[in-house]
């Protein structure tokens, strides 16, 4: 019987592997883009709709790209009737839930790009999740 | 938009456009001025507010009165980054009439006063990437060079070229 055991024990961490594969892949991006930066500025941002169609909280923990010198996940606030920027380290989406990187709250801020951007363009961005997933995604460029 | 029922007298200040003249009272005489404090290194709500800001001028641009009257002007809260050369290159990406200014801190604290507009710059000299934060209304300034209006995030293009443009027909031609 023991043997038996051990199949079904290999087969179930088999299984648990492949289905956390499968909620990994349950992080879908959508209408990403990135703002097209007036000539010589140096500072753009990114925007996106993120959903986790898992059944668990993901956390968003850092952005990079090679097409920009710094990537940081920021928010615009409000503090004393005045708006500016927060850095978030990190951003949970809750389980089977949706957030919206979009202007005037998240957004990824993006310094120095390594080219001029212009409408149109595309850029890969990489977004990394808490437990090492990393999701490359294609923002386009718009205007 | 929120309209005051007595818009009120501006006194004087003096900025500098990003064509280097003198941006002071006299420039928001005989025109409509939307007025908006930022900075250029601002990723996200200035951008923002500025490409919208586009988007109303073309639309007033395109009514019977047109937009010969009108003018918005960018005035940056961050002059020790905001060069004038730096302002025309960014203001003018989002529209080629839109002017922006700049002055030192006891002008923008003047005309911010005068406005209501709250800033507040932490200039940091080991880093390029200082916090800035800023109002993020928009300030309506009529012809006679009085408060008029303000208006508050989030902004559409379309509602705010209505009415200001049901505004600008109620208050009719005035002398400045």
């Amino acid at each position: 019987m023991r043997w038996r055991y051990a199949v079904l024990a290999g087969l179930t961490s088999a299984l648990i592997a492949l289905a956390a594969a499968a909620e990994q892949a349950g992080i879908s991006v959508r209408d990403a883009w990135v703002r097209e930066s007036p000539p010589g500025m140096a500072m753009t941002a990114g925007y996106m709709i993120l959903q986790n169609k898992t059944s668990r909280p993901q956390v968003l923990v850092a952005a990079s790209s090679s097409a920009f010198e710094t990537v940081t996940i920021h928010r615009t606030v409000a503090r004393q009737g005045m708006t500016g920027m927060e850095h978030s380290p990190q951003i949970e989406l809750l389980p089977n839930a949706s957030l919206v990187f979009a202007p005037g709250g998240y957004h990824l801020m993006l310094l120095n790009p390594k080219r001029t951007l212009r409408a149109g363009d595309r850029v890969e961005i990489y977004l990394e999740f808490r437990g090492g997933l990393v999701l490359p995604v294609t923002y386009e460029v718009r205007k | 938009m929120t309209l005051f029922p007595a818009p009120k007298p501006l006194a004087d200040f003096a900025f500098t456009d990003h064509e280097n003249r003198v941006f002071d009272l006299s420039r928001l005489k005989g025109k409509w001025s939307f007025l908006f404090f930022g900075y250029t290194h601002c990723p996200d709500i200035c951008p923002t507010t500025l490409a919208t800001l586009a988007r109303v001028r073309e639309k007033i641009a395109k009514s019977a009165a047109g937009a010969k009257d009108v003018q918005f002007v960018f005035i940056s809260v961050d002059p020790n980054r905001d060069t004038a050369g730096r302002l025309r290159q960014y203001v003018t990406f989002f529209d080629a009439t839109f002017l922006g200014v700049t002055g030192d801190d006891a002008q923008l604290g003047n005309l911010a006063g005068q406005l209501g507009a709250a800033y507040q710059v932490e200039v940091q000299p080991t880093t390029e990437n200082y916090p800035v934060f800023h109002s993020a209304a928009v300030f309506l300034v009529d012809p006679q060079a009085r408060y008029h209006a303000v208006l508050a995030p989030p902004f559409d293009a379309e509602g705010i070229s209505r009415r200001f443009e049901a505004l600008r027909a109620f208050e009719g031609p005035k002398e400045t």
